[in-house]
């Protein structure tokens, strides 16, 4: 495979399915710093899984793998390292804002979502894109069973948060 | 809200603009970042290997007459080849990862290990090279001393890195225990 050939599916890929990546970025990282270099990161790691793609699966079942392994990976390692950082350059961010980001519901809901960990954080986030069980234990690789188990525990955590928030 | 209602909130948000994408900077940003993906295993090891059997072929040439001399240099001679033949198991017996999370940590953790006995290897060497060394030459005490410490300061700071791949380790072994076990 060429580098262009490389490059044009990636440009593919992230045109198509970049409110996936949007999604999982501002569910692990919460500064527009984080948000930036997560995004980057994760962009890297579909441009060099791009080769190894054999189709077997959806192509957004294979973003999302990747993406959210990145994104737990950033996460954990970004916990530690998150004070050091001095936010600088803006005007080099890749994501830029829109006002979308600011709608108070999905705000909160971003906020809870947040607050789980970041294994039970990548079910949420494939519970509400609307993956079934069966998909959703071939992107994690654990049995449909620990699935349930997990998505009940996710579904209770949410409702249980929004009976506090004033809507 | 049930979480029907949760899913609703979810649903309303619109993909295509939650971000714009400044894509000069992020072509850029990515390019940079390809060129410096070269794998941290690839350069420790080839630079084991390229240190080890340089300088014990060099030690080997000129200090056939000292018998610490000529154990070092096979020492190191064994090392380096150690180190070769490591790498070469290594890229040749590529394990199969399933096409999963859970099948993505494994092989994060496979590459860790290797890592962590990969260093702990290099770690240890330093003791030896060190006493072969210093046997090699007892002739002056100043000699000895700065050796020695030399060698102390080494193998203390090849600890730094040997408990960074460790603690990565421990972190990933941590992650897959959350997800394996529910």
């Amino acid at each position: 495979m060429t580098e262009k050939h490389q490059s044009d599916i990636l440009n593919n890929w992230i045109g198509q399915y970049k409110g996936l990546l949007f999604k999982i970025t501002r569910s692990y990282a919460f500064t527009p710093m984080d948000r930036d270099d997560l995004f980057q990161e994760i962009t890297v790691q579909i441009w060099r899984s791009i080769p190894s793609f054999r189709g077997e699966c959806a192509v957004m079942t294979w973003l999302y793998r990747i993406a959210l392994n990145t994104a737990i990976r950033f996460s954990q390692r970004e916990k530690k390292q998150s004070q050091n950082k001095i936010d600088i350059d803006h005007a080099n961010y890749v994501l830029i804002e829109t006002d979308n980001t600011s709608d108070d519901k999905l705000s909160w809901l971003y906020h809870e979502i947040s607050k789980l960990h970041e294994i039970d954080r990548s079910i949420c986030l494939l519970l509400l894109e609307g993956f079934s069980y069966k998909e959703m234990a071939e992107i994690v690789g654990i049995t449909e069973s620990n699935i349930g188990v997990r998505i009940n525990r996710v579904k209770k955590y949410l409702t249980d948060k929004s009976k506090n928030y004033d809507f | 809200m049930t979480f029907d209602d949760i899913k609703k909130v979810w649903d309303m948000q619109s993909n295509e603009t939650m971000y714009a994408i400044n894509e000069s900077t992020m072509r850029k940003n990515i390019v940079s970042k390809k060129e410096k993906g070269i794998h941290i295993t690839n350069v420790s090891e080839l630079l084991s290997i390229v240190a080890n059997l340089g300088s014990g072929t060099l030690i080997m040439m000129m200090g056939k007459s000292n018998l610490y001399l000529l154990i070092l240099s096979l020492w190191m001679l064994a090392t380096g080849t150690y180190c070769l033949v490591a790498r070469i198991k290594r890229l040749r017996g590529k394990k199969k990862f399933d096409r999963t999370m859970l099948g993505d940590l494994d092989h994060a953790i496979d590459i860790a290990s290797y890592q962590v006995r990969f260093s702990s290897l290099l770690r240890w060497t330093i003791i030896p090279i060190a006493l072969l060394i210093v046997l090699s030459k007892t002739d002056s005490l100043l000699w000895i001393v700065s050796l020695l410490l030399f060698f102390a300061i080494t193998f203390y700071a090849s600890g730094w890195e040997h408990n960074y791949y460790k603690r990565r380790l421990g972190n990933l072994l941590k992650l897959r225990e959350n997800l394996a076990n529910f």
